[in-house]
């Protein structure tokens, strides 16, 4: 797999699993006495992290808040770093 | 606050160089039922709605900045190498005269975007049932931009962002069914 490839895999990761996030949110948002439903909210929000750190750890951070593990600190952290989201 | 996140919410992807439909696009970009209205819409309802439905609004206004992201990425994709003759055929050549190949906050048909197109009631029921109609009017338009476009990668972005619109237009009904029980619980004391 080249490179480029490996990023937009992992980027997809990422998507896939924010949107999990983003879905569950808006539904507790409109029932917030469900239970079952906040328990997948917040196990989601774990697999979003992981699949975060993933990329992360290869391609740099994608959010300011993001805490840089040793491998990502070796690759060099870098924010102001094309491409950005557009240009990929 | 907000923090930005480098990465779209969904792909979009490109299969040609198409500015007669970026045209098209910008209507959801800076059109009265677009993704920046909705976004400044819900932003704004949000300080003077009951705290049950804060969160809602945030979150969905929040969202709609993220798929106005994506319209950017589609507009740009699909212009950013079409030439002045290419812009001035699909329609653009009053767009590329005035803002080159960047982009600008207009509809379809090259209107500047306005707050009037958005309204703040200071009535939580009006704006949730201005919003609900907001969401069904963009899905409309989204459901006229993939029958009038034949790029497979756009169709696929827009196809996720209709079925957003749905999906908020619902919690925004759930939303008002909170509010409404609210107001009868109050009656019966």
């Amino acid at each position: 797999m080249s490179v480029f490839d490996e990023r937009m895999a992992l980027l997809k990761k990422i998507q896939q699993t924010d949107f999990v996030v983003v879905e569950w949110t808006l539904y507790t948002d409109t029932h917030p006495d469900d239970e079952d439903a906040l328990d997948q909210w917040r196990e989601a929000i774990k697999d979003a992290a992981a699949a975060r750190k993933q990329y992360e750890n290869k391609f740099g951070p994608i959010s300011l808040k993001s805490t840089p593990s040793k491998q990502a600190l070796e690759v060099g952290w870098r924010w102001n770093q094309a491409p950005w989201p557009w240009q990929l | 606050m907000w923090v930005y996140e480098k990465k779209l919410l969904y792909p979009v992807e490109v299969t040609t160089c198409n500015p007669m439909l970026a045209r098209y696009i910008m209507e959801q970009y800076g059109g009265a039922d677009g993704e920046l209205a909705a976004a400044l819409r819900y932003m704004n309802q949000r300080y003077t709605v009951p705290d049950k439905v804060i969160g809602l609004l945030t979150d969905i206004s929040t969202e709609e900045f993220s798929h106005l992201e994506m319209l950017a990425t589609m507009i740009y994709k699909l212009t950013k190498d079409a030439s002045p003759e290419q812009l001035e055929k699909a329609g653009l050549g009053a767009h590329f005269v005035n803002h080159g190949h960047s982009l600008f906050y207009e509809n379809a048909g090259g209107v500047p975007f306005t707050a009037t197109y958005i309204q703040s009631k200071g009535d939580p029921i009006a704006d949730l049932y201005e919003d609900i109609a907001a969401e069904e009017k963009a899905r409309a338009t989204y459901q006229w931009l993939i029958d009038i476009s034949d790029d497979p990668g756009i169709n696929d972005s827009l196809r996720f962002l209709r079925e957003r619109e749905n999906i908020h237009s619902l919690r925004f009904r759930e939303a008002v069914e909170m509010l409404k029980d609210e107001r009868d619980r109050k009656k019966v004391f």
